[in-house]
């Protein structure tokens, strides 16, 4: 079990350094998002609802905005590159299976990838956010953006593992991660605030980078969340992707027939 | 001795019945074809021998830890030759990578074992795939027409692997559309409307 498992987090970390595309998407797509949006909001203050503490502050609506579209822009990648290895690899995972790998050595090479790649990407986008803006509470945002990349990396198992087609796939990740990170932002959607945003993804997510980022306040509980909606994600996902592996013999089963040798059974 | 037994296996997909109630065995040693038209569930047939498909009702036992190749090259394209064979070195639980290299060695295409799968030609993935079938010496060898894309020197060589292999008592299934290679099997079994109708010994077993 040791062996297999170190063989597939070296190997399945090898695979996922060669998505060259996922690298474009880092290195191009994260600061020209953050350039992009931050040019079109203004430094105007705006109103945001703590729904934690029952708080409104009034922040600055151009670095609110940095913060959300770091969030889209890591969810979206996330979500990405994880879909695409789980879509990648499915059906070697089931050819390595009934080559008697154990299904629970892939799963936890899978999760322990995710999550490398989750802190890396998000400890990434908070690098690259400052040179757009230094927020007093950067670590604050540098925890938001790995709890978010982990929400989207445990969706992007989830949706691997679910839909047919690449397509529905991309474009579920795309539609989830945009509706939810833009409607949180106030600056984007007059009805941010508004309580229904708390059962959205990234709402624990963005109210403990607000929290952080503006008001030097730790808001635990609302990492607690976001760890909620990765860990229901994950559970859901990692539970189908074992009911979807083989089930193959097991090799040390009696023979059934010839007086020789043990057989499997299936 | 008996190494594979497939006992009264169906399979339907929706309303269509491709296996209804096939039994097969196959001794060590035996090289076993499977022929049958397009859609006659050869394919369905192996994935459930290989324990990638389960049967609606059905059983099958098998000697040890099968080689299964599939159709279609299943590899992880983004891994070099080499990353794709230890993968399979932990999944079989074996120390060296002995078997794997020499045939890649026989198969002709050692220096491809830096490359990606996925910048691969057709048939050299096809290589590779028989390689991860075949490199833990497995009693039972599950082969899904496994020369597809072999050039001919590869496709000789195919062969005088799998007379080695029967040499040394290593039983296989193999499915076959069997227009030229009939001769090279023990026994051809012929799969219509979900079981085997017809089972012909040919004429003169050829390595």
């Amino acid at each position: 079990m040791r062996q297999q498992l170190d063989t597939a987090i070296r190997l399945s970390l090898a695979g996922q350094v060669r998505n060259r595309f996922a690298w474009i998407l880092l290195v191009a797509f994260v600061p020209v998002w953050y350039l992009l949006i931050g040019s079109m909001i203004a430094h105007h203050g705006i109103g945001f609802s703590l729904q934690a503490t029952g708080a409104t502050l009034v922040v600055d609506g151009h670095n609110l905005t940095l913060i959300t579209a770091g969030l889209s822009s890591i969810t979206l990648i996330t979500g990405f590159v994880v879909f695409a290895a789980v879509r990648r690899t499915r059906a070697f995972d089931r050819r390595l299976v009934l080559a008697g790998y154990r299904p629970a050595a892939l799963i936890a090479a899978k999760t322990g990838g995710a999550l490398v790649q989750a802190v890396a990407i998000g400890a990434y986008a908070t690098i690259i956010m400052l040179f757009f803006w230094r927020p007093a509470g950067v670590w604050a945002v540098a925890v938001t953006f790995m709890l978010a990349a982990a929400t989207y990396a445990a969706l992007g198992l989830l949706i691997g593992v679910l839909v047919r087609g690449d397509l529905e796939g991309f474009f579920l990740i795309i539609m989830v991660s945009l509706l939810d990170t833009f409607l949180e932002n106030p600056v984007d959607n007059p009805l941010a605030n508004k309580p229904i945003l708390e059962f959205f993804p990234s709402y624990g997510s963005t109210q403990f980078a607000a929290a952080g980022a503006f008001h030097h306040q730790v808001l635990a509980g609302m990492a607690a969340v976001s760890l909620g909606w990765t860990a229901v994600f994950a559970v859901l996902g990692l539970i189908v992707l074992r009911l979807r592996m083989p089930r193959p013999a097991s090799v040390t089963a009696p023979a059934v027939t010839g007086p020789e040798e043990g057989a499997a059974s299936s | 001795m008996t190494v594979l037994v497939a006992r009264g296996i169906c399979k339907s997909f929706g309303r269509r019945r491709v296996l209804a109630g096939l039994d097969l065995e196959v001794a060590a040693g035996e090289m076993v074809a499977v022929a049958g038209e397009n859609g006659t569930g050869k394919t369905t047939l192996l994935r459930i021998l290989a324990g990638d498909l389960r049967p609606d009702a059905g059983s099958v036992a098998i000697r040890g830890r099968p080689g299964y190749c599939p159709q279609t090259a299943i590899l992880d394209e983004a891994l070099t030759v080499d990353q794709n064979v230890r993968y399979f070195q932990a999944a079989y639980g074996i120390g060296r990578t002995g078997r794997a290299e020499a045939l890649i060695e026989q198969l002709g295409y050692a220096g491809c074992r830096d490359q990606r799968a996925g910048t691969l030609s057709g048939g050299t993935r096809q290589k590779l795939s028989l390689t991860l079938a075949l490199m833990h010496d497995p009693p039972v060898l599950l082969l899904d027409e496994p020369y597809q894309g072999f050039d001919w020197q590869t496709y000789l060589a195919f062969w005088e692997m799998a007379g080695e292999l029967r040499d040394r008592g290593t039983a296989t299934v193999v499915i076959s559309h069997l227009v030229f290679e009939q001769e090279r099997f023990d026994r051809i079994c012929h799969l219509r409307d979900g079981r085997i109708e017809q089972e012909a010994i040919s004429h003169a077993p050829a390595a």
